[in-house]
């Protein structure tokens, strides 16, 4: 190996080992311009870093600043005073996405299986009938009504997890995934092994799609994690399940309705306004959300990289 | 046990029949006699496996019979629970369903028990609250009554959210209350002022009649100069001077107030919109675009109750004169730097005006006022002697007096509950005061002029919007407002005049279409315009024109037709 990389090597800084090799300046330009995305990406993010420990008078001067005038715990400290509510629902934020995670991605992969199989007799009926709700939806009216009334969702943790568990967008994905990943030799390989149906999926199967899978997860993951709005269609009373993302969101949403209304509400929009909470604290709460999925990326990203260069059937 | 004792009688057998086997191989001599005896012996034996495998039968048969009267009793048991709990849920009182507006709390459990304990014999029901926050409460509540909710029995309503009371009366999502005030409501009627009731009597879904419980809170609209004394003291000024110069002639006091507070000192802390109001004597007419209002009445300042300058009459308010006049000042006093920039953007501007308010960091303000603003809290914290300059006496305009209201969903089950509730939230101090305030010894105490003080911790976690709960008049005095408050806010707004097109709403339904485009139009001029931040002389004929374009003209003729029919009524 290392003889070849050296030859490999010697060739390439004599330039004529060209293949599959960018020249010197493209590649200088792609670095430029990958870094230059990947500031875009990270900068915001410091922004609100550096926001989160302003001072509220800092704020006040000079508004949002790289170097504010002077720099504060404040936020972080009111926050962990909020205690239990903040707690709670950074709980509640982990539990909704860690078992939505696991139960939706259970049922993409079940239902897309099928799909991917030939010998599916229904397969075709199902796939419409998956594919069928990407076009036409209930509306949010129905849905709200389908969902409180019948199926009871209101007011408790499956209200959040419920509506959001099966997309069949992610079905596409896996199927396609599966299509592309698993060659219909190694299924045959498995029945003539005396494989059956449920240890060919989770014993073969399984194993090799495993990126398509981590890739689901993660987009799976970040939906739920991200969610606020259910949470603002079905939580009424009890608001002890409140997942973290609604926590930050309804903040938001009080300050722009007292900012579109103010002229119409007078003095309650004032009295209102001195109530919210700042702009530092907003910010260290996005710094608590941000955290725990910048740091779940990493692992779901090494699958996900490796989905790119491996198959099952070499050659 | 019954089978392992057959097993063994026929292993018995069978080494018996082993043993003999091998007699019968070896002494064939007295074979006869042994085969009788074992035959015999089998025989006993037989009978005997016989007789365990009957009686094993009749256990299992008698097992049977307990278990089958067991089960009918534990069937007879639960029937008898069933009904006890059917007839314990019939004593059980119902729940009633509550949606509040621009709540802010965390943990009602303490308030809840006693009122739940308060109302158990005086409502015959139980109450369950959705505390509504500004953001979220026009999802909310549209949701709920779109939806047809059974669970939302009382949901709040007014002029200005999105379940508007006037075109949600008139869809039939609220329950017509006539009857009920007939029925239960004699000491509603004897808390809340006549015009009130009238204010909320309106052509709904049933026909004409009241379809909400109108709050008694600060009825009556009065804009008002939020002047720091205390700065135009130091600069050498007193409110007189302010009042004599006027809205055009304040450059002066501004420029000293830059110099002496620096460049980056904006002396003129406008909201725009309410700015415009004040100098042009427009105001806002129920039923008119949103937050951008296009249509205007003018007031007159003298007398609130006399006809103004234009009459009854609605004018695109971007083309009077007023305007121009007001919108050139603007400017001169933003080009001169006495105006915020931040102030002119419609996302920065209330974050803006609230941080320069909270540390007095400005001249003059502008603020619709509230009988007692200046004792409450925020005002109090701003360190600074602050005064409040109103424009022209308080008046009493449809939007105002449609301020807060709480009106039952026609979905309801429990209307007459619903009802007697709102009738003693609004007539009993007691019940308003657990509501609004909270718990004594909790959330406030009394001190000992009987003032409250709140407790600011647990008041953290439970402040409802006090004008959004009910009647605030029957509330107790606070430390902070001082004795008597109640009694002069109620004098002051009890002396307030309404204009002479009280309770006309204008029904923008047959214009809708005109409606979202001038709404469009207005959102992208008109801040800009009202803060200064622009050029009057190019970007108004630009704005005017656009209005054309976007039927303004059919909107206002719609609107005057409407207040016309409506004056001739």
């Amino acid at each position: 190996m290392t003889v070849i990389n050296r030859s490999v090597q010697k060739k390439m800084k004599a330039g004529s080992f060209t293949l599959n090799r960018f020249g010197t300046g493209t590649q200088a330009a792609f670095h430029v311009l990958l870094a230059l995305f990947s500031l875009m990406c990270i900068i915001p993010f410091i922004f609100v870093i550096i926001i989160a420990f302003s001072s509220e008078e800092s704020i006040r001067q000079v508004g949002y600043s790289f170097t504010p005038v002077s720099w504060s715990t404040q936020a972080f400290t009111y926050t962990f005073r909020l205690g239990d509510a903040l707690w709670r629902s950074y709980f509640n934020s982990f539990l909704i996405t860690i078992v939505g995670t696991v139960l939706s991605v259970s049922l993409t992969v079940l239902y897309a299986y099928p799909l991917f199989r030939r010998d599916y007799r229904y397969r075709g009926f199902f796939n419409f009938l998956s594919f069928f709700t990407m076009i036409f939806g209930g509306g949010l009216v129905p849905t709200f009504v389908i969902c409180k009334s019948v199926l009871g969702l209101s007011d408790n943790y499956a209200a959040l997890i419920v509506p959001m568990l099966f997309s069949p967008f992610n079905v596409i994905i896996m199927r396609t995934f599966l299509q592309t990943t698993v060659p219909t030799e190694l299924i045959e390989a498995a029945t003539i092994d005396g494989s059956g149906e449920y240890s060919t999926l989770v014993r073969i199967v399984l194993p090799v799609v495993k990126p398509g899978i981590a890739t689901i997860a993660l987009l799976v993951s970040l939906a739920y994690w991200n969610e606020w709005f259910l949470s603002l269609l079905y939580l009424n009373k009890n608001m002890d399940i409140m997942p973290l993302q609604y926590l930050l969101m309804r903040m938001q949403r009080n300050a722009d309705f007292l900012a579109k209304n103010s002229s119409m509400l007078g003095v309650d929009a004032a009295k209102a306004a001195a109530q919210l909470p700042s702009q530092s604290l907003k910010m260290a709460l996005v710094v608590f959300i941000v955290i725990p999925i910048a740091c779940a990326y990493p692992f779901f990203q090494r699958y996900v990289i490796a989905g790119l260069t491996i198959g099952s059937v070499k050659g | 046990m019954k089978k392992n004792l057959l097993s063994i009688i026929l292993a018995v057998i069978a080494v018996i029949a082993i043993v003999f086997c091998f007699v019968f191989n070896g002494q064939k001599g007295d074979l006869e006699q042994k085969v009788k005896d074992l035959e015999s012996q089998i025989e006993t034996l037989k009978a005997d496996a016989a007789k365990v495998a009957e009686d094993a039968a009749k256990a299992a048969e008698d097992a049977a019979k307990a278990a089958e009267e067991a089960a009918k009793a534990a069937e007879e048991e639960a029937a008898r629970k069933a009904e006890e709990e059917a007839a314990k849920a019939a004593q059980e009182l119902p729940t009633i369903t509550i949606m509040f507006h621009g709540s802010n709390v965390s943990d009602d459990s303490a308030v809840l028990a006693k009122v739940n304990e308060y109302i158990a014999d005086k409502v015959g029901a139980k109450l369950e609250v959705i505390w509504g926050t500004w953001g979220d409460f026009d999802e909310k509540a549209v949701n709920a009554l779109t939806s047809v909710d059974k669970d939302v029995d009382i949901v709040f309503t007014c002029s200005w959210s999105a379940d508007e009371y006037n075109s949600y009366a008139k869809k039939g999502y609220f329950l017509k209350l006539d009857d009920l005030i007939e029925q239960y409501g004699a000491d509603l009627k004897a808390a809340i002022p006549e015009s009130l009731m009238q204010a909320a009597t309106i052509d709904g879904a049933e026909g004409k009649g009241i379809y909400a419980v109108n709050g008694f809170k600060d009825t009556a609209t009065q804009n008002t100069w939020d002047v720091n004394v205390t700065l135009l003291n130091e600069l050498g000024y007193t409110v007189d001077d302010l009042k004599a110069k006027g809205f055009f002639g304040w450059d002066e006091i501004f420029a000293k107030a830059k110099e002496v507070k620096g460049d980056s000192f904006y002396p003129f802390l406008v909201e725009p919109m309410v700015a415009e109001r004040m100098v042009t004597n427009s105001i806002i007419v129920a039923g008119d675009a949103g937050s951008t209002n296009l249509l205007s009445l003018y007031l007159n300042p003298e007398d609130v109750s006399a006809d103004g300058a234009y009459g009854n009459k609605l004018l695109n308010k971007f083309a009077t004169d007023e305007y121009k006049a007001f919108a050139n000042q603007m400017h001169k006093y933003y080009d001169a730097g006495y105006i915020d920039p931040a102030l002119s953007v419609a996302e920065t501007s209330n974050d803006a005006r609230t941080n320069h308010q909270k540390d007095a960091s400005y001249l003059i303000g502008t603020q619709s006022y509230a009988f007692g603003y200046e004792y409450s809290a925020d005002v109090l914290a701003r360190g600074a002697e602050i005064q409040f300059v109103p424009c022209t006496d308080p008046y009493v305009d449809t939007t105002a007096s449609q301020g807060a209201m709480m009106a039952i969903n026609s979905a309801s089950e429990h209307p007459e509950e619903a009802f007697k509730f709102l009738a003693l939230l609004n007539s009993d101090p007691v019940l308003m005061t657990l509501m609004n305030y909270g718990v004594e010894g909790i959330h406030y105490t009394l001190n000992d002029d009987g003032l409250v003080v709140f407790n600011a911790d647990a008041r953290a976690t439970y402040s409802p919007w006090t004008n959004g709960v009910g009647n605030v008049t029957i509330l107790p005095d606070t430390a902070d407002e001082g004795k008597g408050f109640r009694e002069s806010f109620k004098a002051y707004y009890a002396g307030a005049k309404g204009i002479p097109s009280l309770g006309f709403v204008f029904d923008n339904t047959p214009v809708e279409n005109e409606m979202a485009a001038l709404g469009n139009v207005a959102a992208q001029y008109a801040l800009a315009l009202d803060c200064g931040a622009v050029d009057p002389e190019t970007e108004l004929p630009a704005f005017l024109s656009a209005l054309d374009a976007a039927g303004m003209q059919a909107y206002l003729d719609e609107a005057n037709a409407q207040l016309e029919a409506y004056l001739a009524k």
